[in-house]
């Protein structure tokens, strides 16, 4: 459950930008949550719906998450198989073993909509 | 994911007098892109370069419970303490015990007790370094080891600074953990199996287990052996001579 800790961490940054762009209220929060992140996008959303209950300026908020597909790139041909996170067994177009995933890492705070 | 049913983007009520299938009037949309694991890598990496300022070598040791962590520590202490100087941060949700063990051992160490939170993070480990700085010893270490929190799944997420990231898997625990719990494996640099004392009385193949997380990770380094019989334990001796020694460009 570090899920918990990353909202509390998403909530402080939600603060500072209510603080820069002088709102109260933060109405829709967009997380990009990367199939390899090691983030479980339903306790992701349990840590929200509980955290911001404790906060005026999120209370209403509410949560849009956007899980991007992941690229494996093939290192004998350079291939690149895109998949929904799962590690293909082999290259589609040369049957090499050796894929490194490019992306699905990331857990980013994408967009942000407020009064 | 529930695209069909929208729960994705409704993760609560919306009893706050307007839906959220319309526009907002009067709103705002700022776009962001900041990843959330942007402060800890920030410390992450501060941490990272005090370390090499220092010349320090640091391992971040990441297993499941009980699969022998502090028990290859002792051992590692016991074989190699007199010729490099280790350090010993210790994470746990309570007690003080394992850093008691290590200390035992005559080596500095410091417990970071998380109090419930299931791993460490950069800011506990910059804490935890200054600390360990001040007890006996702790200002003139060659490797620091960070023993994280028994756990599999959110440790592996949280950069430390460290150089390399250890992940070990004793026989008991079976040779499936790889494909169970990927990103400790992708995310790490090298894999022990430990325990392999025991390979008699569990189905356990280490051939497996090596193959499992090589097709995860083919750059990962893969060693096995027993710190109680010794057995195979010299490989890992080697290793962390000769990361010190790189470390201290001897």
């Amino acid at each position: 459950m570090h899920e918990m800790s990353l909202v509390q961490g998403l909530l402080q940054q939600l603060r500072e930008l209510a603080s820069e762009h002088n709102t109260s209220r933060i109405l829709k929060v967009t997380m990009v949550i990367g199939p390899l992140s090691g983030v479980v996008v339903d306790s992701f959303k349990f840590g929200f719906e509980v955290l911001t209950k404790q906060d005026e300026l999120v209370q209403d908020a509410e949560l849009e998450i956007v899980i991007p597909e992941v690229g494996y790139r093939c290192s004998a041909c350079q291939n690149l198989q895109k998949t929904a996170g799962e590690r293909p067994h082999q290259c589609a177009a040369c049957g090499d073993t050796l894929l490194i995933a490019e992306e699905g890492n990331d857990l980013i705070l994408q967009q942000v909509e407020m009064e | 994911m529930c695209d069909a049913c929208g729960c994705q983007t409704h993760t609560h009520d919306h009893d706050h007098g307007h839906g959220h299938s319309q526009t907002h009037d009067d709103s705002v949309i700022v776009e962001i892109n900041r990843s959330l694991f942007a402060a800890n890598d920030a410390m992450a990496r501060s941490n990272r370069e005090h370390f090499d300022e220092e010349r320090i070598v640091v391992l971040n040791l990441i297993s499941s419970p009980g699969s022998g962590k502090t028990t290859l520590l002792e051992h590692t202490i016991d074989r190699i303490g007199s010729e490099i100087k280790i350090g010993v941060i210790e994470g746990d949700i309570e007690t003080e015990r394992d850093a008691e063990r290590i200390r035992a051992k005559g080596v500095p160490a410091i417990q970071l007790t998380t109090g419930g939170a299931c791993h460490l993070d950069a800011s506990m480990i910059h804490r935890g370094f200054h600390q360990l700085q001040k007890e006996p010893g702790g200002n003139s270490i060659d490797l620091l080891v960070i023993e994280n929190v028994g756990n599999l799944v959110c440790p592996a997420t949280f950069d430390l600074g460290e150089h390399t990231r250890v992940v070990l898997v004793s026989v008991p625990e079976g040779p499936d953990k790889p494909a169970k719990y990927p990103k400790a494996f992708t995310s790490s640099q090298l894999f022990l199996i430990t325990k392999t004392d025991l390979l008699p009385y569990f189905d356990f193949e280490v051939a497996e287990a090596r193959k499992e997380a090589l097709s995860l990770n083919p750059s990962l380094q893969v060693m096995d052996f027993s710190a109680t019989t010794g057995e195979g334990f010299e490989v890992w001796l080697d290793y962390l001579r000769e990361l010190v020694r790189e470390k201290k460009g001897k």
